[in-house]
């Protein structure tokens, strides 16, 4: 399981955002706590040197310096800070020896900056009747201890929050990933074309079942809808078969055995031509089924594409000059060998040529070229005739299709489904073009991705 | 008069077998059941067998794998209703010297036939055919026509060959392009015809009697003038 994927997945980033906002509030909580402990330890704290202030203060300027010295002694924790300065603020008893510079000596408690005590410590300094300084001070360790501790509570729970929330999104999202892992490889398989595959659902009965069991149900309707679809054309195709041969049997015994002459003789020809044609295509479509049931890759070899090229090449040479066409053959680039069923290729080739051949008027010219891409060799069947237009393009790929303008020409208009069929068993990629003007066939002899 | 044993188990193809066969002058024996037709395909001396691929009993492929692990050289032309070019493969893998899809046009099965019947009784080694004043040199692949060379392309001299050695004898466009080209589908239009009419221009020159014929509704055949 990659990282990345386990990142992708909803449950990880659920968990991880809960952790989150679980740490924010613990944070927050915290954070009151600490803000309302230290209002409250500063109110005392003022509480303290203001009475120390106002104690001391009472005792009278002679007794002041001896109860300072006292009070210093007294203080065995070392957070009281007391001085007796004159009033021009020259230090006379105390552990503080100078005066803080922005001290005002109106007796309010104040926060005490100066370094070398903690932040929040509070001190008062107030100015005594007969004219000196006393300032009584006193550090906040309760306060920085407090904030030790909750900092320290903070970064445990933070470290504890995340590992924990690392490990419960990773095991909820693991599971999932998995499933999800054998739903691809399943899907994978359905899309290259295996009907039978069906997403595997669990018995949690959880979200994922609920869409794999709904994608299973529109695989079974695909299937069964194409094999209806399949299995009626080829029924069709198969039951009109035998009786059109029988009916192509007489009409040809007729025509054999009797001395028909002028318009009879015309009409049993007719009607045996009007016959080879639907048998031509019905075996187009028993084709075209044939190709599609096919097992794989049971004839596949390493196929010479410029040799296929030629052998087409031969073959329609004679039609082509027949009708007025000049057709040629480039295949100058040695293009490797492609694995492949030569007798398919061969006769996807030929359809297509024979199609650039029907509709391209005398005159005009059919090119038959290999070319080589960088993922594979390419055949492409180029002719400067009408072409097929913009809208055209896909529908002609389908079966019995056949071009407005193009009606009149005979053949089962099942050409190209053929060489779509064809395309599909070995995953090459068929498309059409426009070659300004005329039309460009092209077959990618590569494998289409199938991991997108 | 060519003996055929034709093994077919469905009733209608069978008449219509026999049917056809007698009209092309062969006698025929039909056998319905895969398990007699071996029997008689071991004993009977017959001069080609008509398999049918899937039979009751026993299987078109096993009988036609029995009768030549057996040594028995007789011409076998299996019919199927299996079109798949896996199938046909097999089934001349197995021993089958033709393969044909039914349904097929009755005409095409007795092409075929006498095509095979041909082929077993093709004279050993020639260093030439000839049909009327038309010479194949097998050696030089040269042709003449009444003393003059015919300049004749592979392809063309391929056809001409393959319609000299079964003279006579009328061969569809199907059959034709399986032994020319060795494909097995339809070619469509009319590719077949265009290459016979141009051998045809070289071969029947105008003046001379044409050699070669067009069978109304079912393809070519190569003769002499009657």
């Amino acid at each position: 399981m990659r990282p990345r994927e386990l990142w992708r997945t909803t449950p990880f980033r659920l968990t991880l955002f809960n952790g989150a906002v679980f740490a924010l509030a613990v944070m927050a909580l915290l954070g009151l706590i600490y803000w309302r402990t230290a209002g409250y330890i500063s109110h005392q704290l003022d509480a303290i040197v203001v009475s120390e202030a106002r104690a001391l203060a009472s005792a009278g300027a002679e007794s002041l310096p001896r109860r300072v010295r006292e009070a210093v002694a007294a203080d065995g924790r070392a957070i009281s800070y007391y001085g007796l300065f004159s009033a021009d603020g020259v230090w006379i008893e105390g552990n503080v020896h100078r005066l803080p510079p922005d001290a005002v000596p109106d007796g309010a408690p104040r926060d005490l900056r100066e370094t070398g005590f903690q932040p929040g410590a509070r001190a008062v300094v107030q100015r005594l009747p007969w004219g000196e300084l006393l300032f009584v001070g006193h550090d906040a360790k309760v306060l920085s201890g407090l904030r030790e501790i909750i900092v320290n509570a903070l970064a445990v729970s933070g470290a504890v929050i995340l590992l924990l929330g690392l490990a419960a999104a990773a095991a909820l999202s693991l599971a999932p990933l998995r499933r999800i892992d054998h739903l691809r490889a399943a899907s994978r398989a359905a899309l290259r074309g295996e009907l039978g595959v069906r997403l595997p659902v669990s018995r949690r009965r959880d979200e994922i079942d609920m869409l794999a069991g709904l994608a299973n149900a529109m695989m079974d309707e695909t299937e069964r809808l194409l094999w209806e679809v399949k299995s009626v054309g080829d029924n069709v195709a198969h039951d009109l078969r035998t009786p059109l041969n029988r009916l192509r049997a007489m009409l040809y015994r007729v025509s054999q055995e009797t001395r028909l002459e002028g318009p009879d003789r015309e009409m049993i020809d007719r009607a045996l031509a009007e016959t080879d044609e639907l048998l031509i295509r019905f075996r187009a479509l028993l084709r075209i089924g044939e190709i599609e049931r096919r097992d794989r890759q049971a004839c596949f070899e390493p196929v010479r594409l410029q040799s296929v090229l030629e052998h087409v090449l031969e073959l329609h040479e004679p039609s082509a000059e027949d009708r007025g066409v000049t057709l040629d053959c480039d295949t100058i680039q040695a293009a490797p060998p492609i694995f492949a069923d030569p007798g398919l290729l061969f006769e996807a080739v030929s359809n297509l040529v024979d199609n650039a051949l029907k509709f391209t008027p005398s005159g005009g010219r059919v090119r038959l070229r290999l070319l080589m891409r960088d993922e594979g060799p390419r055949i492409e069947v180029v002719d400067n005739g009408p072409g097929v237009p913009d809208d055209e393009r896909e529908a002609v790929l389908n079966r019995f299709y056949r071009s407005q303008r193009t009606r009149t020409e005979p053949g089962s208009g099942l050409g190209l489904s053929i060489v779509t069929a064809i395309a599909r068993l070995h995953h090459f990629t068929l498309s059409l073009d426009d070659a300004r003007p005329g039309l460009r066939v092209a077959l990618d002899c590569w494998p289409r991705g199938l991991e997108a | 008069m060519p003996k055929i044993l034709a093994i077919e188990d469905d009733p209608t193809t069978g008449e219509e077998i026999v049917a056809e066969l007698s009209q092309h002058g062969f006698e025929v024996v039909w056998i319905a059941d895969g398990r007699d037709g071996l029997i008689s395909a071991v004993s009977g001396d017959f001069d080609a067998i008509l398999l049918d691929r899937m039979l009751p009993r026993l299987d078109g492929l096993a009988i036609v794998t029995i009768i030549r692990k057996a040594g028995i050289d007789i011409p076998v032309l299996m019919i199927s209703a299996l079109s798949d070019v896996d199938e046909r493969v097999r089934g001349l893998r197995a021993g089958g010297d033709d393969y044909m899809t039914k349904p097929f046009a009755s005409e095409e099965l007795a092409a075929r036939l006498e095509v095979l019947l041909r082929r077993r009784a093709a004279i050993p080694r020639q260093a030439a055919l000839t049909v009327a004043d038309l010479e194949i040199d097998l050696m030089s692949r040269t042709v003449r026509r009444a003393g003059v060379e015919i300049r004749l392309m592979p392809t063309e001299y391929k056809l001409l060959e393959f319609m000299v050695r079964n003279s006579g004898q009328v061969l569809t466009r199907t059959m034709i392009f399986e032994a020319i080209w060795g494909y097995h589908f339809d070619p469509g239009t009319n590719l077949i015809d265009v290459h016979l009419g141009r051998l045809r221009r070289k071969l029947d020159r105008p003046g001379l009697p044409p050699l070669l014929h067009t069978i109304r509704g079912s393809g070519y055949a190569l003769h002499a003038p009657a």
